[in-house]
């Protein structure tokens, strides 16, 4: 039997976990293809490489369905960084990203980071209505802090504001506010005995994005690719000396190769 | 939606094996080289030889010959066979047994003397295909055996197995697969990659074998396929990381194997086919009552109960074509690209940039051009293949052909756009931004020509602004083929620049002349007349301006001059003789005049013939100005200042001959005055300015004037002449006119009070009629009284000073007197800081010691000439 060919190993992992339904796919290909198109539910996963400057970057999409769940961990191992989403008109995937998907993570790399991203913000805040070209996406992502605030402001109201969506007759689960994610984020962090004060803000690592407007997709991407740079540097050293390439060694000093273990 | 990448032939066919024997079933295969075996329910192997047979189409087909069958005696399915050829010897497992069988003679090899050849309560075993020990006559082998939670690594030798390991499992495993040190194991509720040697495991995913037969399968080095739930096939190194996306098998896959770069799957009714490179989908071939399917060397063989078939790869190249028919850009260069590894580097090259280039004719078909151009430029296309699909852009010269077989399907542009005006525009548009931007790249190597007349012909046609941007730099453009062309759109300013850089400067110009004078149409260029005499003013070839000068003076002289005027000096354009050009330019007077004015006031030349010439030309002006009736005075005014001005400016013209020429021409009097000054006649002139024009302050100015280059001695007599021309009391008439001799007087008066300081005081008054009051002459008197005083005392002190320097000099040398000076060869003067060759010295004041000669060069460069005393003999 030929030796199948070895892909192009990428220098580092992301993935995107979530339940079913709440936009990984979509996620994706607004942030590859730069439009939002019609999904079907992904089977098994599916993955991008994204050349950022020198580097490869793998980008996995999991599938949300309870059918694949198994798959997970490994989809998760060595990656580092997750991005954990859950639909922002839905209590519900929310909840489910800390009973089903969190523990998957655990065969993730030691390191990893961890990013919760509400999806399908358009259907909640009136800003994320508005189609962005990758221009206003970069405008925004310098007003992302004064937005922050505004949200915070926003959702500080007792009640939370009726959707638009349920005026209109389709009936949503509850939705999620940007603090449900921040307080979830503290518990991620508890769940990996990480100390809050040495690991990335929850303000920083809280997304609300559309996939069908673009809103905040972009960033979300860009600021992951940027946090796990030390990561990738770490690989390529490590790739050097690594594990396998060790073994290799091993093996070939055994069949009297000059071997240096 | 499907690609034809395999064909399913028959191999052994049900009634070679069997016969009309109905119940029996084919178990396992097992295939090396030519000789395929087969094990069936009876307990029997069957050897046979299979043939490859291409038909003279192509066509691929097997034929197959039974060579032996065997009974191995256990009256059970044989269940699995698997050959280890280096030891000609095949592993057979049955009814729970693994023992050895002689892979030609089928006998069973009895045990070795040192151990035995067989292994009890097997379920299932796999072979090492990249075993750690490289001993090539002994072959490893996984061993799952039916009770115990274990698995066994064995050494198969000629007539032994023997165990070398033993590892546990946390459940019981029921398939297995090995690559190096690396198990990968189905166990009852998941599968884990487990490590021999080490004892490290790691889990991969859980599955429930109870419900679907697990596939563990290696597909590579370190690398495994994984039945998954919901019909996954899944990747798994053995670090337990998937680096391929999964593809979506249906649910009940018997079977799995890669050939590259797709998956095969065999289910009850169907072969699936999927590309590993994009985890589509890509063919389904029905197949019925499937049992097995096994690579074997990179052979995909399948097996109903029945008979077996092998599943044969279309070649790749066809199965791209294939794609590229239904235009299937991405999958076809997806394709492709994936079979980089499995192609010759240069073949595959090739065959990459084919395909890239065809995709890019696709996609241009489809006027997605930003997707072709990237598509061309990374497939090197000749530019050429997209250029000759335009009618008539190629020059006729050009030796292209268009590759074969071709990259399209298009005759031309018509045929594409099918007489669609618009798209015919956008096509036109690409082609115009594409060849723009690949002809100053290496695509465009060898082809300059073609590409550049190409575009040519688009501008023009297009009436496209770069046209002219073309054609004013570096190109490569066709003379012959592009000159009907840019007749035909009326580009004769374009046409022009064409000629000029083809070196055909005349045949430009004449078509420009055409141009404006209206015998040609083209608003291209406005201005053109001034663009012709610039043209010919950076002219290097003297012939050509002497033709066209002609012309281009005709229509404006003022303008045309510029030819010779503004020749920029430098060493490409040659310098006209001006004498030729000033006996060129005799029969358009304004621009010889205006060359002349160039020569002589702004080149300064300082030649005579051209001062004169232009003295001439200036006072023949005037003079005609003057005969004019009525004369028109402003006019008549800015000629004379100019021609006054020469006269006065220049030193050069022939002033005698000048006179001579305004002599009786009483209207000219300041003119001849200015003449008679050249002459130095300044009598003559200030007569002229005194007694005849009666301008006294054109009097003074003269004076100042006519002596503004001399000495001050000179600029007094001339004003004394001045003076004593006012004084004269002998002039006839004068003493008739009372009223004029004091008119001269008051002149006189004002000309000492106003420039006093050039007159010699003592002269003048001896020279002033007696009768003037002081008080007239109070502002001369005054100021020649002080400026005597000033002399005076001005004198008093210099010798003062001199006096106090020669005592200090006095005092110095007393003092110098008294002690030697000495003077040796190793002593430098002070002066020039050589040394001494003789005994006579002079010292500086303060004493210091220097060449006789260094201090007469001194004395002879300073200013005040001060004589140095101190000359000295002592040694
Ligand atoms: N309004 C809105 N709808 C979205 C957005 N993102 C995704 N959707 C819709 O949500 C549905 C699910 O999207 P997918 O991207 O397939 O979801 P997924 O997370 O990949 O789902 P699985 O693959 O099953 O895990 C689709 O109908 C999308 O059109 C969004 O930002 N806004
Ligand atoms: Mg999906």
């Amino acid at each position: 039997m030929p030796e199948v060919s070895k892909m192009k190993k990428p220098d580092v992992k992301l993935v995107l976990l979530g339940d079913m339904n709440v936009g990984k796919t979509s996620l994706l290909h607004r942030y590859t293809e730069r439009k939002f198109k019609d999904t079907v539910s992904t089977v098994g996963g599916a993955f991008f490489l994204k050349q950022w400057g020198p580097y490869n970057i793998s980008i996995w999409d999991t599938a949300g369905r309870e059918q694949f769940h198994g798959l997970g961990s490994m989809y998760c191992r060595g990656a580092a960084a997750v991005i954990l989403t859950y639909d922002v008109s839905n209590w519900q995937s929310l909840a489910e990203l800390e009973e089903r998907f969190l523990s998957l993570t655990d065969t993730a790399n030691q390191d990893c980071i961890y990013a919760l991203v509400g999806n399908k913000a358009d259907l909640t805040d009136p800003r994320a209505q508005l189609s962005q070209d990758s221009d206003e996406a970069s405008k925004d992502r310098m007003d992302c802090g004064e937005e922050r605030t505004e949200t915070q402001v926003l959702s500080a109201c007792p009640t939370p504001p009726a959707s638009p969506a349920s005026l209109s007759g389709i009936t949503l689960g509850k939705q999620v506010t940007p603090e449900d994610a921040m307080a979830l984020y503290g518990r991620i962090l508890r769940y990996k005995g990480l100390e809050e004060k040495s690991s990335l803000p929850a303000e920083k690592m809280c997304f609300e994005t559309s996939a069908k407007t673009g809103y905040n997709v972009d960033n979300l991407f860009e600021a992951l690719f940027d946090l796990v740079l030390p990561s990738i540097l770490r690989n390529k050293n490590e790739n050097q000396q690594s594990p396998t390439v060790d073994l290799e060694e091993c093996r070939g000093a055994k069949r009297g190769r000059p071997g240096c273990c | 939606m499907s690609v034809k990448a395999f064909e399913l032939v028959p191999a052994v066919e049900r009634d070679l094996l069997m016969g009309d024997k109905a119940r029996i079933n084919i178990e396992c295969i097992e295939c090396c080289g030519k000789h395929l075996y087969m094990g069936t329910n009876d307990c029997f192997i069957h050897h046979f030889l299979l043939d490859e047979v291409t038909s003279s189409k192509g066509k691929l087909t097997y034929s197959a010959q039974k060579l032996l069958h065997k009974y191995l005696g256990l009256k059970k399915p044989v269940a699995e066979l698997r050959a280890a050829s280096a030891l000609e010897r095949l592993i057979v497992l049955c009814d729970g047994i693994v023992f050895l069988v002689d892979m030609v003679t089928l006998e069973t090899v009895p045990s070795a003397a040192g151990g035995g050849a067989k292994i009890r309560g097997v379920t299932a075993f796999c072979v090492n295909e990249n075993p750690v020990n490289g001993d090539p006559f002994c072959v490893e082998m996984g061993v799952i055996s039916s009770k115990k939670r274990t698995v066994q690594i064995y050494m198969v030798y000629e007539d032994r197995v023997q165990l070398v390991k033993e590892v546990t499992t946390p459940e019981q495993p029921c398939a297995v697969s090995v690559d190096g040190y690396f198990l990968c194991l189905a166990l009852a509720t998941q599968y884990m990659i487990l490590n021999y040697n080490t004892g490290a495991s790691q889990d991969l995913f859980p599955y429930n074998s109870e419900d679907r037969r697990p596939i563990v399968k290696r597909i590579g080095r370190e690398e495994f396929l994984l039945a998954a739930p919901g019909g996954l096939g899944m990747f798994a190194n053995a670090e337990g990381v998937s680096q391929r996306a999964p593809v979506n098998w249906s649910e009940s896959v018997i079977g799995a194997a890669v050939s590259f770069p797709y998956v095969v799957a065999l289910d009850e009714s169907f072969i699936t086919i999927h590309s590993m490179l994009d985890q589509q989908l890509k063919q389904t071939l029905s197949f019925r009552d499937g049992h097995i399917l096994q690579d074997f060397e990179g052979k995909v063989i399948l097996a109903s109960t029945k008979a077996v078939y092998v599943l044969v790869p279309l070649p790749l190249e066809r199965q791209i074509q294939d794609l590229l028919a239904s235009h299937r850009v991405e999958e076809a260069l997806i394709l492709t690209e994936g079979a980089q590894q499995n192609i010759p580097k240069d073949k595959f090259q090739i065959l990459h940039k084919r395909i890239l280039q065809q995709a890019g004719f696709i996609q241009f078909g489809q006027l997605q051009f930003l997707e072709a151009k990237e598509h061309f430029r990374k497939g090197q296309l000749d530019v050429r293949e997209l250029i000759s699909l335009y009618p008539l852009l190629l020059p006729a010269s050009s030796s292209f052909t268009r590759c074969h077989p071709p990259l399209h399907e298009f005759a031309d542009l018509n045929h594409l756009a099918q007489g669609d005006q618009e798209k015919v525009l956008r096509f036109k548009k690409f082609l115009i931004s594409y060849l723009g931007e690949v002809r100053s790249t290496e695509v465009a190597n060898g082809c300059r020509e073609d590409v550049d007349t190409a575009l040519l012909k688009l501008y023009a046609e297009q009436d496209h602004d770069s046209l002219l941007d073309l054609l004013a730099s570096d190109n490569a453009c066709l003379l012959a083929d592009s000159v009907p062309w840019l007749e035909k759109y009326h580009k004769y300013f374009a046409l022009g620049l064409l000629y000029h850089y083809n070196s055909q400067d005349s045949a430009a110009l004449q078509l420009w002349i055409r141009v404006v004078d209206a015998d040609l149409q083209d608003s291209t260029r406005s201005g053109l007349y001034e663009y012709i005499v610039d043209f010919l003013c950076s002219c290097s070839n003297p012939d050509l301006v002497w033709k066209y000068a002609d012309w281009a003076l005709a229509k404006d002289p003022t303008i045309g001059v510029h030819i010779f005027t503004k020749r920029p000096v430098s060493k490409d354009v040659t310098e006209l003789n001006p004498e030729d050009a000033i006996t060129y330019l005799g029969k358009h007077s304004q621009a010889l005049l205006l060359f002349l004015e160039h020569l002589v006031l702004e080149r300064k030349i300082k030649k005579e013939k051209f001062h004169t010439h232009l003295a001439v030309l200036y006072l023949e002006r005037v003079l005609s100005l003057l005969s004019e009736a009525p004369a028109d005075e402003e006019r008549l005014t800015r000629a004379r200042e100019r021609l006054q001005a020469l006269l006065r400016e220049s030193n050069l013209y022939r002033a005698q001959f000048l006179l001579g020429k305004m002599e009786n021409c009483e209207q000219l009097l300041l003119e001849r005055a200015t003449l008679h000054g050249k002459l130095e006649e300044n009598d003559k002139a200030l007569h002229i300015l005194v007694h005849k024009l009666k301008d006294f302050s054109s009097a003074e100015a003269f004076c100042v004037w006519a002596s503004s280059c001399r000495d001050s001695a000179y600029q007094q007599q001339l004003f004394h002449l001045l003076l004593e021309v006012y004084l004269d009391r002998n002039l006839p008439g004068k003493s008739q006119a009372a009223a004029g001799g004091g008119e001269l007087e008051m002149a006189a008066v004002d000309l000492l009070n106003r420039h006093g300081e050039v007159f010699d005081a003592v002269r003048v008054l001896r020279m002033l009629p007696e009768g003037w009051s002081l008080q007239l002459l109070r502002p001369f008197l005054g100021r020649a009284v002080r400026a005597s005083m000033h002399a005076g005392r001005t004198a008093q002190i210099a010798v003062g000073l001199a006096q106090s320097e020669n005592l200090q000099l006095l005092h110095d040398r007393l003092k110098d007197r008294k002690k030697p000076i000495f003077v040796s060869e190793k002593k430098g003067c002070h002066l020039c800081h050589n040394t001494f060759s003789e005994p006579d010295v002079v010292c500086l004041p303060g004493g210091a010691p220097v060449h006789t000669h260094c201090v007469a060069q001194r004395v002879r460069d300073s200013p005040t000439k001060r004589q140095l005393t101190n000359s000295s003999n002592h040694t």
